[in-house]
């Protein structure tokens, strides 16, 4: 298939080292741009292939997540398992400000559309003109993933995307309609500035956190968080919607997750579970304006099954500024 | 949403018989719908025509009728049962169609049954296509331009606001039957009259054609609550022009990004909703253009189909399982997946692996029909390989099909021939592909040619790289490197060896040297993110390991690969009795097969499931790791019987009879004297390879005699000659063929009486499982000829000589297992024509007639069990055992695909043509025979103009028939020679031209259906033009045409049966019952 600009998630791709069983060497797509080898060649990105990848997924069912090196240059086996072992553990590391961006931006390009119009929400096909949007966003930047600055622009919204660190008072002095709180990598229990910040903002405005912006929420609300044996990663997690009862096909990709029972029952409602295994995918407050889920309903890649929340989050924004 | 408690009787509507488009896996399916519904608490009534099904096995259901799938026949079969729903979207096209009549007709209402899965509403949407493109285009959807005709004048002129190429698909037809695509007005003019006549309605619809597209398909689900998944996305290696059935096709999809996936996923759902399919599976089909990405929606099913049974099969998620659950409020997220446990239905299974399908098609049956692949499908079966990449999934794909050899180019074919092979989709193209591959015809020039995806294209290529590598050095110096990177690419022992000029078993030698041996992953649903408890496996070169074989008692059973006919669906339900049986009895159960239709690669049938090419190679790697105790070959037809020897010499323990038994009952000269020492008469026969041994051999025995090449399976390439030229030719066309081996030259005992006999051995009793008289008479192919049981017409001495022969043969041969004698009885001598010492195409049949399941018997005695330690319902006839049969006649007919290939002659012959058959019961044979015909498509009337034309043989008999439909009340009309036949028999016939004594003629009569049923029997050698187009205008205006005197007066039985006592129907359950009572009033002899 290759590769295309429209379809990147970030300025650069975040993964160290590409794993796969095969590699295809050409690609063969309309929307390709140039090979996938070439892309990742650009970014400096190793791939190694012809692994008994399902193995390898095996082995880390049965383990957890594990630490990991690739080398090309030669390095001995053994030598590379120490080097792993030496590496960080994800838990307890704060890499949300190592992947935000400097400083505050905006953002404007909707969602790019396909040969044929698009014939699911065309109501919002009129959100990318300026004169169509009507909310003004906050999104902070844990690692944010650009296919959601492109929903908020469809779903009418003017976007600023603001670092990781940016302190609460001066998001409110951009009166913004919505604060959005971005996914990111790793443990969220080390970004304290952010939870922090967060407290601060619930009530002020709506809130919308996706993933390390749910786990943050949790953390906010005065829950907990635990790290996951393997994670969740993939686009197929079916995400039961407790208050519609609907199941929603799902892309996540996250090592850590809200323990539901920390969480003040009086204040937050649990309003998503993942049906595999049960763990906590989504909560609102029972009072304030704030919503979160621990999926990627922007997928991107993904099934669109949860697109509907960002017009829910719009609909907040809505409410909020009639009262 | 818990299920429904207020229905409790459930009617299941199967697909009846086997065709081109409608295979086995609607047995599979709907199998499983009854299986699962039973599992929730229904009561389950199922009706089909076809015994030789597993869904039909009286457990199966709880009430099951094996009628005819007419309107007539629901309707009593709901009189009687009362059920309070009716589920049509597990039964293919014909359970759909069936509903949607009953539905119309009011039947539904009048016995207040619901129709369940799928509402009217929604199957009328989805199946009318301009109803459907207009639901898609109000939903934004794109589709290709089109509008519906019923005549031939608007049709042209349509041809002008739409331009060139354009699409032809009747309306209601099966498989695209009728469909064409044409290129021009010459063209279209013919195209649409034959669509309009292939139509049911009168209709078809012309269409923009979007020939070179790139074609997906997706199959999904949706419950009550709205859930949506998509279970498998699936890519046609074959672009936009051939039919999907015809395509090569890969899951999951492997060209579309996630934006694209994205996209038609949105649309499949949309599509769904807005035709209202509430509740099951469904598949959606879209074509992309590959220069602009654009989407165009194609059609829909709303009910399980061949693509859900592949889909089930190349990810584990069973749709139709799932989807009968569905059907009665149950929502996806109650249900857990099989094969996590712990994991719910509801999700999107991911595949760590690539699966291949590709289709098995049998021109060489059809002379004369245009192998061309395009809109109307033609393939009778399909093979489905699992490999971690296309190149290795494609490559055991293709040994999966039989013959296995590897097939190559001649070294002389001009590039221009290549050329135009590969822009002509012919069953052979994918070999043509590795040709242009292999002379290194630019990747570009291939695509244009073919409009395959280049991606695909560059596969091809690679698989050819590696194995040029591989052919510069030898099975000495391949280095172990080398050796597992071919092996990785799917390359197979065969093909290696030569390459290498050497054997396949020095090749394996050499790779258990290098330890590059295959290993075993599973099919999980879940690319392996959680646990799974079901062992469904594929082999592969890989690090890991995951079969885990037990350490239990265990037993193989080698499936029978594609559907063929000849070897069909018959032998598929004999390997999942044998696995029944010996789960039942304490063994582990572990089946090989590729066929992704089956009931026996669902992981429910046997406790372990290799989806696995059947070749040498293949098998041995499979038996080396599970190193079972008893390998089971004789239940899967010439497949694993080709197998048997060369396993058996790789140390493979073969249970039941030996495969020496076997190959001795194939070897004509050995078999010969065998008889002769049994003092058995055969027909006299010789062998010849060359024509002028032919000629002697022929002249010795006598005309007419039957030739046939040795090994044959559903008689392939047999003719009945009746001089020593065709003889000659036969024989020197042979030899031009293939390798030599004698062809074989029989006595043909004219007017001879066939009858095929099923029996049981455990090497020191013997069994009759069933004695079936066949209503054609000898030279009709066993597997094309009607038959009955019990036979009508055998007097006791002739039954009693054929049960004493079979004995006697059963004894010789040392057959454990099961065993098929046909013999032929010509002026009251039985002659043997033919033993086969293991399962055959009438196994399920006799199982059906005589309630006795002769395939699990059989697999317990090949696992140990005595015949005399078991209680089977048995008479014992002079010394010889035999199964009690009933007070009950059933008759079981072909089903033919003629209506798929124009132009071939419908006459039957020595050759087996039928795809299916079909089973009718009665406690009269004249009925039993008409609802038989009934239930295969042939509507006997009850009143009208019959037409008789007969050979010169057969008018001397034609008097008696021609009085007998007279009593009837039928108008008479004859050709010339025939109306004085019968006016000496004293029955007037009005004289009606032939086609070339002027007109209006014969055809034109049928035409405009001034005749109701048609009797033709063939002239041999001299057959004229106008029998052929007889038959084929009764075919095109489906009026039902008898070919030999003996069906027609079994038909003229039928009509008085009818006429007497109308609509009958009978539970399977009650039937046995009644038979089980019967017997045990009689045993002890």
């Amino acid at each position: 298939m290759g590769a295309n600009l429209d379809d990147e998630e970030a300025a650069h791709p975040y993964i160290e080292s590409l794993v796969v069983r095969e590699f295809s060497q050409m690609s063969s797509n309309w929307r390709s741009a140039e090979t996938a080898q070439l892309y990742l060649n650009r970014h400096k990105v190793p791939v190694i292939w012809d692994i008994d990848t399902r193995a390898l997924v095996r082995h880390l069912r049965k383990h957890g997540a594990l630490r990991g090196m690739v080398a090309t240059d030669g390095t001995a086996a053994e030598q590379l398992v120490f080097e792993a072992k030496n590496l960080p553990k994800m838990a307890g590391q704060e890499l949300a400000s190592r992947v935000s961006c400097d400083k505050a931006y905006a953002w404007d390009k909707g969602s790019i559309e396909l040969a044929s119009p698009p014939w699911t929400e065309q109501a919002e096909s009129a959100a990318t003109s300026h004169e169509g949007r009507r909310y003004r966003v906050a999104a902070y930047d844990y690692g944010i993933k650009q296919n959601i600055l492109r929903m908020l622009i469809d779903h009418h919204c003017e976007v600023l995307v603001i670092p990781a660190q940016t302190p609460a008072e001066d998001v409110l002095g951009l009166g913004p309609d919505g604060i959005f709180l971005s996914n990111g990598p790793g443990d969220p229990e080390p970004v304290d500035y952010a939870v922090e910040n967060i407290r601060k903002l619930m009530g002020k405005v709506p809130i919308f956190g996706i993933c390390l912006g749910h786990q943050l929420c949790g953390l906010a609300l005065g829950g907990k968080t635990f790290k996951l044996k393997f994670g969740h990663h993939g686009s197929n997690h079916p995400v039961h919607n407790l208050l519609t009862g609907k199941v929603e096909i799902t892309a996540q990709n996250h090592g850590f997750c809200v323990d539901p029972e920390s969480l003040p029952s009086s204040d937050v409602e649990i309003t998503h579970v993942n049906l595999n295994d049960q763990t906590n995918e989504g909560m609102r407050h029972k009072s304030l304006p704030l919503f979160s889920v621990q999926y990627h309903p922007e997928a991107s890649p993904g099934p669109h099954d949860s697109h509907y929340l960002f017009k829910q989050f719009t609909e907040m924004m809505k409410e909020n500024r009639r009262n | 949403m818990p299920k429904r408690t207020d229905i409790k009787k459930i009617l299941i509507i199967g697909s009846g018989p086997i065709v081109i488009g409608q295979a086995c896996e609607f047995d599979y399916s709907g199998a499983q719908a009854c299986k699962a519904l039973r599992a929730e608490g229904y009561e389950v009534v199922l009706v089909n025509s076809n015994p030789a099904t597993i869904m039909t096995d009286p457990e199966i259901a709880q009430r099951t009728y094996i009628e005819p799938l007419t309107r007539e026949y629901l309707e009593e079969i709901i009189s009687r049962e009362k059920p309070d729903a009716l589920l049509p979207t597990v039964g293919g096209q014909t359970a759909l169609n069936l509903a949607v009549d009953l539905a119309e007709s009011g039947v539904l209402e009048r016995h207040s049954v619901e129709m369940i899965g799928a509402s009217l509403r929604a199957i009328k949407v989805a199946e009318d296509r301009l109803w459907f493109k207009d639901a898609c285009r109000k939903i934004g959807l794109e589709v290709p331009a089109s509008a519906l005709v019923n005549n031939a004048q608007d049709a042209l002129r349509l041809c002008d606001q739409l331009g060139f190429p354009l699409v032809i698909r009747p309306s209601f037809t099966l498989g695209g039957t009728g469909g064409s695509i044409a290129y021009n007005r010459e063209e279209f003019g013919e195209a649409i009259s034959h669509a309009l006549e292939m139509s049911p309605v009168h209709e078809a619809l012309v269409e923009e054609s979007v020939l070179g597209w790139k074609e997906y398909e997706l199959e999904v689900m949706r419950d009550k609550r709205d859930n949506f998944v998509v279970i498998c996305t699936i890519e046609n290696f074959d672009p936009m022009g051939v039919h999907t059935g015809d395509s090569i096709t890969v899951a999951p999809a492997q060209t579309l990004t996630d934006k694209e996936y994205q996209r038609m996923r949105d649309a499949a759902a949309a599509i769904v909703r807005e035709v209202g399919v509430e509740t099951g599976g469904s598949n959606v089909q879209f074509a992309v253009n590959p220069e602009t990405g654009k989407m165009t929606v194609i059609e829909m099913n709303p009910r399980v189909s061949r693509s859900s049974a592949l889909a089930s099969k190349a990810t584990g998620f069973p749709i139709a399982k799932i989807a009968a659950r569905l059907a009665v409020g149950m929502t996806l997220d109650e249900i857990p997946n099989d094969i996590t446990k712990q994991t719910p239905a509801c999700f999107e299974p991911t595949i760590d692996y690539v699966v291949v399908k590709i289709p098995k098609w049998q021109f060489e049956k059809f002379p004369g029909a245009d192998s061309t692949l395009g809109t109307q499908m033609k393939s009778v079966g399909e093979v489905m390989a699992i490999g971690r990449t296309f190149k290795e999934a494609l490559q055991k794909g293709i040994r999966s099909l039989e013959p296995s050899s590897p097939w190559r180019a001649p070294a002389e074919t001009p590039d221009s021939l290549l050329r135009e092979k590969l822009a002509t989709p012919r069953p052979d193209r994918i070999h043509w592909l590795l040709t242009a591959a292999e002379r290194g015809l630019p990747e570009e020039e291939i695509c244009e040619l073919t409009k395959i995806d280049p991606w695909f294209i560059r596969q091809i290529e690679e698989i050819i790289a590696v194995n040029r590598r591989a052919a510069c050095v030898t099975v000495e110096t391949a280095s172990q490197e080398l050796l597992r990177e071919v092996k990785r690419h799917g390359t197979s022992d065969e093909q290696l060896a030569q390459m290498w000029k050497t054997t396949p078993a020095a090749v394996r030698l050499q790779r258990a040297r290098y330890g590059v041996s295959p290993v075993f992953k599973r099919v999980d649903t879940c690319a392996a993110e959680f646990e799974s408890f079901t062992p469904y496996m594929y082999s592969t070169y890989e690090d890991e390991d995951e079969s885990e074989p037990q350490n239990k008692q265990k037993i193989m059973i080698l499936g029978s690969g594609p559907n063929r006919i000849g070897q069909g669906i018959e032998f598929d339900y004999c390997c999942c009795h044998a696995s029944f049986a010996l789960r039942e009895d304490g063994f582990e159960t572990i089946m090989v097969n590729c066929n992704p239709e089956t009931v026996s690669t669902d992981y429910d049938t046997s406790d372990r499931l290799y989806f696995e090419p059947l070749t040498l190679e293949d098998v041995l790697a499979v038996a080396e790791r599970e190193k079972p105790h008893g390998v089971i070959v004789q239940f899967g037809g010439q497949t694993p019987l080709n197998l048997a020897l060369e396993l058996k010499r790789n140390g493979v323990p073969i249970i039941g009879t030996a495969p020496e038994s076997i190959d001795l009952a194939e070897d004509r000269r050995r078999f010969g004297r065998l008889l002769d020492e049994l003092k058995i008469p055969q027909p006299r026969n010789g062998t010849a390879l060359i024509p002028e041994e032919a000629a002697r051999v022929a002249a010795e025995i006598g005309m007419p005699v039957l030739v046939r090449p040795s090994y044959v399976l559903g008689g392939r390439a047999m003719v009945i000659a009746y001089d020593v030229n065709t003889v000659q030719e036969y024989v020197a066309q042979a030899a031009l063929m293939g390798p030599a081996r004698p062809v074989l030259i029989d006595q043909f005992l004219e007017e001879a009486t066939e009858v095929d006999v099923d029996a049981l051995c455990d090497g020191t009793d013997v069994v009759i499982g069933g004695i079936m008289e066949h209503i054609e008479e000898a030279g009709v192919h066993s597997g094309d000829s009607s038959c009955v049981l019990p036979p009508v017409s055998l007097t006791s001495a002739m039954l009693e000589t054929i049960r004493e022969y079979t004995k006697r043969l059963a004894m010789a041969l040392k057959v454990v297992g099961l065993m098929n004698v046909q013999y032929a009885i010509q002026r009251d001598t039985v002659y043997v024509l033919e033993v086969n010492p293991r399962a055959s195409r009438t196994v399920p049949f006799v199982s059906k007639a005589t309630g006795v399941p002769l395939a699990k018997v059989a697999a317990r005695l090949m696992a140990g069990k005595k015949l005399s330690t078991m209680k089977l319902p048995l008479v014992r006839h002079h010394g010889v055992s035999e199964v009690a049969v009933h007070e009950f006649y059933s008759v079981k007919s072909p089903v033919f695909p003629f209506n798929k290939f124009r132009g071939v002659d419908t006459i039957l012959g020595p050759e087996m043509r039928s795809t299916g058959e079909v089973m009718g019961i009665s406690t009269s044979y004249g009925l039993a025979f008409a609802k038989a015909q009934l239930a295969a498509g042939q509507r006997l009337p009850r009143k009208g103009t019959v037409f008789l034309s007969v050979n010169d043989r057969d008018k001397k008999h034609v008097g008696p028939l021609g009085q007998e439909l007279h009593a009837l009340g039928f108008k008479l009309m004859a050709t010339r020679g025939t109306a004085s036949a019968l006016s000496a028999a004293g029955i007037e016939a009005q004289e009606v031209f032939k086609v070339n004594e002027g007109r209006p003629n014969i055809v034109d009569l049928v035409k405009t259906a001034k005749i109701d049923l048609i009797i033709n029997t063939p002239l041999g050698r001299e057959s004229f033009y106008d029998e052929k187009s007889i038959r084929r205008a009764a075919i095109r205006y489906n009026i039902p045409c008898i070919t030999t005197l003996a069906a027609a007066h079994a038909a003229a039985r039928g009509i008085r049966a009818l006429l007497e006592q109308g609509t009958e129907v009978a539970a399977l359950q009650d039937l046995h019952r009644g038979a089980v009572a019967a017997s045990n009033s009689q045993a002890g002899d």
